[in-house]
C-alpha cells in the first residue's frame, strides 16, 4: 500500500513524513546519515580515502606530481580537485567529459581549497621559481544518493591529512630535481572545513543530508562551510527558494555540531592507521 | 561488428558440411590460404609501403618515419604508432562510427602484436635516449574487405617493415653543449629494419567442429568465435586472443593453437624469399600497376 | 592535446617524481619465493574478497580484492537500446566500460579513456558475451561499468570475475559464471596471478618465452570465453598455461559461489527494496 502511494505521488509521500518530524528512511529532519571513514587504502596513491555517508560513496586519491610554478606565483605550488561522476555510479550519468553537476561540484572544492587555505601553497614549493610539487586530488564517486559535497569535502580533508609527499630536492651539480621516495613526510593541514548540506520543503521544512530523492524534490538547496573555532566559512546557495534569516542561523549552528563530530572522526581513524 | 553477411540456414549448412569433409565452398581445404598477391615501395611519398590482396580483400600498409621524444618510461627506445582506417569503401558497414570503432579495435591489437622487443628491435629506433627517437606511423588502409582482416594486415605490415628506410641521422655537439640533428646528404644512405622476427597473425575461425585459416565473409558467418594468433619465423607465439561473440572448449583451443603455429610459421619463409626477390628487382621491375 | 575546459586545470606540464628517483628500484628476482610469499610453478593466487549488491543506485554490483587490486563493477539494464542502427534487434546487447581511476596505477593516468582501457573494455566484453543469455532481451542493452580503483596485477582477470557476478546479482539470465585468471611465464617458470611489479619485470633471460596469459573460463560448463596473451611464447607453453589458468579459475569457484549464494539468499529474505 505505501509503496504504491510513494510511486503515484512521491512528494505527498514526503509531506505525510515531514510533517511528523522524520523523513522516510527513518531519520528525524536534522539528522545525518551514518558516515563511516577509510582512510589510506589505495597504495597506489600518495594519500587516500574513501567516505560513505548513507549510501553516497567518495573515494579520494591524491597524487603528487613535480612541475615548474607559475610566473606569477613563484613560490606556491598546485592543489588541482576534480570531481567525476562515473557512469558506474548512477543510471543518470554518461560516459565522456563531466557533465553539470561533476563541474559545479569541482569548482565548489576548488573554491574552497583556494579561499579557506586548508594547505599553504607554498608548503608545496621544492625551489623557487623552478619546481614545486602538484596535488591532483581526484575524487571519485561510486554510489551517488545526494550529498556529493558534504561526501567529497571529508574524503578530500582526510586524503590530504594522509598524504606522504617525497623528499625533493633540486641537484646542485646536475641541476635535475632528485627524488627519494623512501623518506617522506606529512602535509601541513591548517584548517579542517566541513560542509553541511540542507534541503528546503515546501518553503518551510529544513532537512539536512538529503538522499538523492530528497534533492530532487526540495525547493531549495544550501550547504554551508564551518572550521574549527565554530568559524564560517563558506555558504553556497544557488538560487531556489528564498530563506529567513532565522533558518540560516539554523543551518549554521547545526553545521558547526557537525564540523566537530567529523574532525573528532577523522582524526580518530587517522590515529587507527598510523598505530596499525 | 566487423563486416559481415547474411547467411540463409541453407547456405550455412552447405558451408559447415564442406568444411566437415575438408572441402570449403572455393575449393581450399581447411588450412589452406587463398590466393595472395604482395607488392612493396607502393606509395611514393611515404618511407615503405605494401599492398596485399588476399583473394577479395586488399590491404594498403604505408609508414612515415619521424624523429619524436621517447616515452619517458622507455627512454632508450623508439616506439610505432598504428592507424586503421576503414573506409566506406571496402564496405558501406564502415560508415560513421562503426568504421571508427573497429579501426581502434584494429589499431590496438596490432599496437600489443608489433610494438614489442619481440617482433623489432626497438632500441635501434633511439636517436638519443631521453631526446629523440624515430616514431614509425604505420598506416593501414583497408580497400576491400572480404575477411580474413587481421592476417592480410600483418603480412601487408612486415612488407612495409621490410621496404621502409629510415635515413641516417648523426648528432653533433655544438659549443654549448647543444646536441644537433643532422640528416645524412646521401638519399641512399639509409637505415633497414631486420623484420626477421616480426609476425604474422592467423586468424583460425571454428566452424562447426573443425577449424579453418583464411575464412571468406560467408564463413565468417557460420563460426562464433576465432581465435587471432601471431606466430614467428621459429614458430613462437607472440600474441593471441580470442574474438567473437562464443566460447570454446580448453581442447578446440588447443588444437587451434597447435595449427595456427604450424601455418603461421610455414607462412615466413616465402614471404621472405618474395620481399627479397622484389628488392632485389629495384627500380627494374614492372609495376602493375595500383589497381593491377 | 585538446584543452579540457571541463576540468579543474593544473599546470601544462607536470612529471611523475618516480622519474627523477636516484637509485632505481630493485628488480623483482626470479628465483626464491615471491614478494608476498607465494610459491613460483603453482596455481598459488592471492585470497580474493569478493561482495556483491554494494551500491545502491545499480542494478547490480561487485567489489572484488585480490591482493591490492581493487575492482568495483556496476550493471545497469536491461534498457532501451542506444543505438537504433544495429540491424539485428532480436538479440540484446552487452556494453562494457573499463576504467583506470587516475590514482590507480604508479603513474597518474588522465580521465580521458586511453587505448589501453579501450582495449580492456573489449576484452572483457568478448569474454562476458558467451556467458549471457542475451536472446532474452531483444532490442535492450545491458550495461557493465567496470571501475579500477587500484592496479596491482592481474585487472583483467579479476575484472573478468567481478562483473560477472555483478551481472549475476542484477538478476541477468546466464548460462555459467565466468571466472579469471592470468599468469606470467618467465623463462622456464611461471607465476600465477601476478601482481604489477611481477608483471613489469623482464627478468634476465630477454629472448625465450616470456609473456602473459589470461583466460576467461566458465566453470561448469567448461569452456573459454576469453584468451589473450603477450609477449614471446612457444605453444607448448601456451597450453600449459592455459591449463594451469584454468586450474585457477577452479580454485577461485567455490567462494564466488558462496559468495553469490550468500547475496540472493539475502535477497530473498529481506523486504522488497523501495
Amino acid at each position: 500500500m505505501a509503496a504504491g502511494f510513494k510511486t503515484a505521488d512521491l512528494l505527498e509521500y514526503y509531506r505525510r513524513f515531514l510533517k511528523e518530524n522524520c523523513r522516510p528512511d527513518g531519520r528525524v529532519l536534522l539528522e545525518f546519515r551514518p558516515t563511516t571513514l577509510n582512510i589510506g587504502s589505495i597504495s597506489t596513491a600518495d594519500g587516500s580515502a574513501l567516505v560513505k555517508v548513507g549510501n553516497t560513496t567518495i573515494i579520494c586519491g591524491i597524487k603528487a606530481e613535480l612541475a615548474t610554478p607559475t610566473v606569477e606565483a613563484p613560490g606556491k605550488g598546485y592543489i588541482v580537485p576534480n570531481v567525476d561522476l562515473p557512469p558506474l555510479c548512477s543510471s543518470r550519468f554518461r560516459p565522456g567529459p563531466p557533465g553539470e553537476p561533476a563541474q559545479a561540484c569541482s569548482q565548489f572544492i576548488a573554491d574552497l581549497i583556494e579561499s579557506s587555505e586548508i594547505i599553504q601553497t607554498d608548503d608545496l614549493c621544492v625551489e623557487r621559481g623552478k619546481l614545486c610539487w602538484v596535488l591532483y586530488c581526484d575524487l571519485m564517486c561510486l554510489d551517488y544518493d545526494g550529498n556529493l559535497r558534504d561526501a567529497c569535502v571529508i574524503a578530500l580533508l582526510a586524503a590530504l591529512k594522509n598524504t606522504q609527499l617525497p623528499e625533493a630536492v633540486i641537484s646542485t651539480e646536475t641541476h635535475l630535481p632528485v627524488v627519494d621516495l623512501e623518506k617522506r613526510h606529512g602535509l601541513k593541514v591548517c584548517k579542517h572545513p566541513v560542509a553541511s548540506s540542507f534541503c528546503i520543503f515546501d518553503e518551510s521544512t529544513l532537512i539536512v543530508d538529503p538522499t538523492d530523492e530528497e534533492e530532487n524534490l526540495s525547493t531549495a538547496r544550501i550547504t554551508v562551510v564551518t572550521e574549527e573555532g565554530d568559524r564560517l566559512c563558506a555558504v553556497h546557495k544557488p538560487g531556489g527558494m528564498s530563506l529567513s534569516g532565522q533558518k540560516l542561523q539554523e543551518c549554521i549552528n547545526r553545521a558547526t555540531v557537525r564540523q566537530k563530530e567529523i574532525q573528532k572522526l577523522t582524526d580518530k581513524v587517522l590515529s587507527s592507521v598510523k598505530t596499525s | 561488428m566487423m563486416a559481415a553477411v547474411e547467411v540463409s540456414e541453407a547456405e550455412k549448412v552447405y558451408i559447415l558440411h564442406g568444411i566437415r569433409d575438408d572441402l570449403r565452398v572455393d575449393g581450399r581445404g581447411c588450412e589452406d590460404y587463398r590466393h595472395m598477391e604482395i607488392e612493396t615501395d607502393v606509395v611514393s611519398n611515404t618511407d615503405g609501403s605494401a599492398k596485399v590482396t588476399l583473394g577479395h580483400t586488399v590491404v594498403l600498409v604505408g609508414i612515415k618515419t619521424e624523429i619524436g621524444k621517447p616515452r619517458p618510461m622507455v627512454p632508450n627506445e623508439g616506439y610505432l604508432e598504428f592507424f586503421v582506417d576503414c573506409s566506406a569503401n571496402a564496405t558501406p558497414e564502415f560508415e560513421g562510427r562503426g568504421g571508427e570503432e573497429l579501426g581502434t579495435e584494429l589499431s590496438n591489437t596490432l599496437y600489443r602484436v608489433f610494438n614489442n622487443k619481440h617482433s623489432i628491435d626497438l632500441k635501434r629506433l633511439c636517436i638519443s635516449p631521453g631526446e629523440h627517437c624515430w616514431v614509425l606511423y604505420v598506416d593501414v588502409l583497408l580497400l576491400q574487405c572480404d575477411g580474413n582482416l587481421y592476417d592480410a594486415m600483418s603480412i601487408a605490415i612486415k612488407a612495409a617493415l621490410f621496404n621502409t628506410k629510415i635515413p641516417k641521422v648523426f648528432i653533433s655537439s655544438d659549443d654549448e653543449g647543444g646536441k644537433d640533428i643532422e640528416l645524412s646528404d646521401d638519399p641512399y644512405d639509409c637505415m633497414r629494419l631486420n623484420v626477421e622476427n616480426v609476425p604474422c597473425i592467423v586468424t583460425l575461425c571454428k566452424v562447426g567442429h573443425r577449424h579453418i585459416v583464411d575464412a571468406t565473409l560467408q564463413e565468417k558467418a557460420c563460426s562464433v568465435a576465432s581465435l587471432i594468433m601471431s606466430v614467428t619465423h621459429k614458430g613462437t607465439v607472440t600474441c593471441t586472443r580470442k574474438v567473437g561473440g562464443g566460447s570454446l572448449d580448453p581442447e578446440s583451443i588447443f588444437e587451434m593453437t597447435e595449427a595456427g603455429k604450424r601455418v603461421g610459421k610455414a607462412l615466413h619463409a616465402p614471404l621472405m624469399k618474395l620481399l627479397e626477390q622484389e628488392e632485389s628487382l629495384g627500380k627494374k621491375q614492372q609495376k602493375v600497376g595500383f589497381f593491377g | 592535446m585538446p584543452t579540457d575546459t571541463k576540468r579543474v586545470r593544473g599546470p601544462d606540464v607536470s612529471q611523475s617524481p618516480s622519474l627523477f628517483v636516484c637509485q632505481p628500484a630493485d628488480g623483482v628476482s626470479p628465483q626464491g619465493p615471491r614478494a608476498d610469499g607465494r610459491r613460483r610453478d603453482q596455481v598459488d593466487v592471492r585470497p580474493v574478497f569478493v561482495r556483491c549488491g554494494l551500491v545502491s543506485q545499480a542494478k547490480g554490483s561487485a567489489y572484488i580484492e585480490a591482493g591490492n587490486t581493487k575492482l568495483m563493477c556496476c550493471v545497469y539494464g536491461p534498457r532501451e537500446t542506444e543505438r537504433k542502427d544495429e540491424t539485428d534487434m532480436k538479440c540484446g546487447r552487452l556494453t562494457t566500460d573499463m576504467r583506470f581511476a587516475p590514482f590507480s596505477c604508479p603513474e597518474r593516468g588522465s580521465w580521458i579513456q586511453g587505448s589501453q582501457e579501450k582495449d580492456f573494455s573489449t576484452m572483457l566484453q568478448e569474454s562476458l558475451q558467451p556467458a549471457v543469455c542475451l536472446h532474452k532481451y531483444p532490442r535492450s542493452q545491458i550495461e557493465v561499468n567496470m571501475m579500477v580503483l587500484e592496479n596491482s596485477g592481474s585487472v583483467l582477470a579479476h575484472a573478468i570475475t567481478c562483473a560477472s557476478l555483478a551481472l549475476a546479482d542484477a538478476g541477468i539470465e546466464m548460462y555459467d559464471l565466468v571466472l579469471g585468471c592470468s599468469l606470467r611465464q618467465n623463462g622456464a617458470s611461471y607465476v600465477a596471478d601476478p601482481t604489477s611489479a611481477e608483471e613489469n619485470d623482464r627478468g634476465p633471460d630477454q629472448s625465450r618465452n616470456q609473456g602473459s596469459l589470461t583466460v576467461a573460463f566458465l566453470p561448469s560448463l567448461n569452456q573459454i570465453s576469453g584468451l589473450q596473451s603477450d609477449g614471446e611464447m612457444s605453444e607448448d607453453t601456451l597450453t600449459a598455461g592455459v591449463r594451469t589458468c584454468i586450474e585457477g579459475c577452479y580454485k577461485l569457484y567455490p567462494l564466488v559461489q558462496q559468495v553469490l549464494s550468500r547475496c540472493v539468499s539475502r535477497a530473498a529474505c529481506a523486504p522488497p527494496p523501495r
